[in-house]
């Protein structure tokens, strides 16, 4: 007992002068900086993400009690239902628009690296929708493509009758697409700055060395632009098709999934708050983060292999001519 | 030392952010028990007292017990069109009559999800709408009794709905009986000269209307999603004139099954299905607008509309003409004789997380708002008080027999639940069921009896499932 009372002091003077010195100071520092966001992070991030985890090996309701462990059934309730791998075909017409979304940015984002007249307005137009939350944007294209609204309207004035426009919502062939473009529509300028941004590092006097050497716009994008933003490109893909894999607003706002347009999301959200079936729709939610994981390590393997993941100017192909030339050179030798 | 300092504020600012997190649970430890108690037991004010044994004060200078209870309460609405005027109305009578207490309402759009949500926190307000997806052995976790079954029973309509093991959490805030909106004078001019009683004769006249009038002859409201899940109202007293027929469905075998004399559950989808599918309905129900529907109703645009009786106030309000908006039973006919659910609305809960003071405000606002206020009469709803007369809108339902579902025998309180939750056919509170109907019907992609067998089946699963008996 005496021993450590007299040996306590001792250690809590060497940590005191530990804290002191320089050393001591910068973890102290990086500590006191660290917590908060980390607290922040495990509390509304990882402790949620556990929990969830939890969740989907129990069969619960919302509400106190506790429910029943019941092990793997959610997950292989997840797989034999045909309507949650269904919902995943409707993210195809998303992952279309997402290429739209892309080439029209990539577009948009060249024609202001060189000078136009009046590009600050024009980006902060194209950027605005980016700004309007997910629900409001859900709420003006629900009047935008509603029968004798403003899409039929706007089209009537250009001559064609009614009779000829289709349903935008209704007709199950367009209705996904129609909401598809909506998430295009307020997704693209967000795309376009982020071009835009990488586009502006590239040295402006490569372009007109490349005009003195008889290159067009079109050589330049394809030569200098484009090799120079490939890893943002790859980027902004990825996040397009994981982002299409789980999109909820526009179907959950303006068609409430009906009529064949409810993505993996809506049924997710279907089954957990109106049925309450909590424990199945957090599997659903754990096999659609498998399914992004997956996808996102597929791209960028496909990258990889194909494009040297943007960071070699040379592709695969020309590489392999490299290697076959050499190797021809050797044998001629 | 001055290290020292700076660690102990630095563990004093993190112990409050994690304090943060905790504060859901902390403040009902924290009752006091100063300054209620007007009946003058000083007991009283730690208990919070039964509705039914309270006597209101009907105006500032009046008797009345806890006159002097000094509180501030909250109350969560769903209404978020009237909460600032016709809401906020009654809270300023009231505090009129208890100036000790504040009432502030706050309405809630997406009402059901988020209040779903905000429940578990225990830290939402005073009073709510009791949401409908909150099953009834539920009820004792978020809200207190307000008196026993067999008292409040005989006093107020609905008290079933509300109700667990003996106790009754929730009054309902009056009642609708399940019919259907019609305007008269688009009806007359078609040519419909008597209300149909079947759904056949129902469709004819839809038919009839299509023909010989300009007006949509039956408006879904299909893109608000809910107005589908109305139809689910008419599926256990309405087509079946049993008022039993909800606790029985549970143990039933295929209850959607299709039967002759065209009652059961059955024959409501049916008449929603061939509606569609014979095109009575607008041409496209994926742009259907509700709050211009209320006003199209109103001026003869919209012949009919399915939907609980308060929309009957809200479309007489809409425009010029109220008086040609009226309301007829759902058109089933069982044994010969027509019936109508008369169920509750929103029921009223009191946070049982609020401290004691609030709870008895709460209890007191409430009383008031279902015994003393002139809401029934201003919504057209069936009142709260069994002792307070019908509304002037349920006329055309002379000879129509008005039944509410009976209380579930003991032990059985969930059970219509559970088996409605798993099988996913969502009477009452999903809407996609419904809207599956009108798919199928629009698109010709189903036929009604092949969805009726699918929700069979599925209800067949669930029983299974939860291990219920199937006894008929």
């Amino acid at each position: 007992m005496s021993n450590m009372t007299a040996a306590a002091p001792k250690t809590r003077k060497g940590f005191w002068e530990n804290m002191k010195a320089r050393k001591g100071q910068r973890i102290l520092v990086i500590v006191l900086f660290m917590i908060v966001p980390l607290t922040l992070l495990a509390v509304f991030t990882y402790i949620p993400f556990f929990e969830m985890i939890r969740f989907s090996f129990y069969n619960m309701k919302y509400g106190g009690q506790e429910g029943t462990w019941v092990g793997l059934n959610n997950y292989i309730e997840v797989f034999k239902r045909s309507e949650c791998f269904k919902s995943l075909l409707v993210s195809v017409y998303y992952m279309g628009g997402a290429v739209i979304q892309l080439a029209l940015a990539l577009f948009f984002a060249t024609m202001f690296v060189f000078n136009v007249k009046g590009s600050g307005l024009f980006k902060g137009a194209m950027f605005f929708p980016y700004l309007i939350c997910g629900i409001a944007v859900g709420f003006i294209f629900k009047f935008f493509y509603a029968r004798g609204y403003v899409l039929d309207s706007l089209l009537q004035m250009f001559g064609v009758p009614l009779e000829e426009i289709p349903y935008w919502l209704q007709d199950q062939r367009i209705n996904n697409i129609s909401l598809a473009a909506t998430s295009v529509w307020r997704y693209m300028g967000q795309n376009m700055i982020l071009f835009l941004g990488a586009m502006m590092s590239v040295d402006t006097d490569l372009y007109e060395a490349a005009s003195l050497d008889g290159a067009n716009k079109w050589h330049q994008f394809r030569y200098i632009i484009l090799p120079s933003i490939k890893s943002i490109v790859v980027l902004n893909l990825i996040l397009s098709i994981s982002g299409s894999l789980s999109a909820f607003e526009p179907p959950y706002v303006i068609t409430n999934g009906t009529m064949g347009t409810g993505t993996y999301f809506v049924i997710m959200n279907r089954l957990a708050h109106e049925n309450q079936k909590v424990g199945l729709a957090c599997a659903m939610a754990i096999v659609l983060l498998a399914i992004i994981v997956l996808c996102t390590v597929a791209q960028n393997l496909f990258f990889k292999y194909v494009f040297n993941d943007g960071t070699e100017d040379e592709s695969k192909a020309a590489v392999r001519a490299k290697k076959r030339a050499a190797k021809a050179s050797k044998r001629g030798a | 030392m001055k290290l020292k300092k700076r660690l102990i504020s630095l563990g004093l600012a993190t112990a409050m952010v994690f304090s943060l997190t905790a504060c859901g649970k902390g403040d009902g430890g924290s009752q006091t028990t100063g300054s209620a108690s007007g009946s003058g037991d000083a007991a009283a004010a730690t208990e919070v007292p039964t509705i039914d044994s309270i006597t209101l004060k009907t105006s500032a200078d009046s008797e009345g017990d806890y006159g002097d209870l000094t509180a501030s309460i909250k109350i969560l609405t769903n209404r978020t069109d009237i909460v600032d005027t016709v809401y906020k109305g009654y809270a300023e009578q009231f505090m009129e009559i208890y100036p000790n207490i504040t009432v502030e309402y706050e309405g809630i759009t997406d009402y059901e999800e988020s209040l779903r949500l905000r429940l578990t926190t225990g830290d939402w307000g005073d009073i709510c709408f009791i949401p409908t997806s909150v099953s009834k052995e539920e009820l004792q976790n978020y809200f207190i009794s307000l008196g026993d079954f067999d008292t409040l029973d005989g006093i107020y309509n609905f008290c079933t709905e509300k109700s667990f093991g003996g106790k009754v959490y929730g009054i309902a805030n009056g009642g609708t009986a399940g019919g259907v909106l019609y305007n008269k004078k688009v009806w007359d001019a078609a040519g419909v000269t008597e209300l149909p009683k079947t759904p056949d004769e129902f469709l004819d006249a839809l038919q009839k209307i299509k023909d010989n009038t300009d007006a949509v002859p039956l408006y879904t409201n299909f893109a608000a999603g809910w107005p589908m899940g109305a139809w689910d109202a008419y599926t256990d007293i309405v087509c079946t004139g049993d008022a039993d027929f909800k606790n029985r469905m549970p143990h039933m075998q295929d209850p959607f099954a299709k039967k002759d004399d065209m009652t059961g559950p059955y024959a409501v989808y049916y008449t929603m299905y061939e509606a569609v599918a014979r095109k009575l309905v607008e041409e496209d129900p994926a742009s259907t607008d509700w709050e211009s529907s209320k006003g199209a109703m109103n001026k003869g645009e919209i012949a009919t509309m399915v939907l609980g009786s308060w929309a009957v106030q809200q479309c007489k309000d809409a425009g010029d003409t109220p008086d040609d908006v009226r309301y007829m039973p759902f058109p089933i006919t069982v044994n010969g004789k027509q019936y109508a659910s008369a169920g509750g609305n929103y029921g009223f809960g009191i946070n049982n997380k609020a401290t004691v003071e609030n709870q008895i405000a709460a209890m007191l606002y409430v009383k008031w708002l279902v015994d003393a206020s002139p809401i029934y009469t201003d919504e057209g709803s069936i009142p709260a008080r069994k002792d307070q007369p019908m509304p002037d809108v349920l006329a055309d339902f002379a000879g129509v027999e008005l039944l509410s579902n009976a209380q579930a025998p003991e032990g059985e309180e969930d059970l219509f639940d559970n088996v409605n939750l798993q099988s996913e056919v969502g009477i009452n509170n999903d809407d996609y069921p419904d809207c599956e109907i009108l798919e199928a019907a629009l698109y010709g992609t189903k036929t009604l009896d092949e969805l009726m067998g699918e929700w069979n089946a599925k209800w067949t699963s669930a029983q299974e499932t939860l291990g219920v008996e199937v006894t008929e």
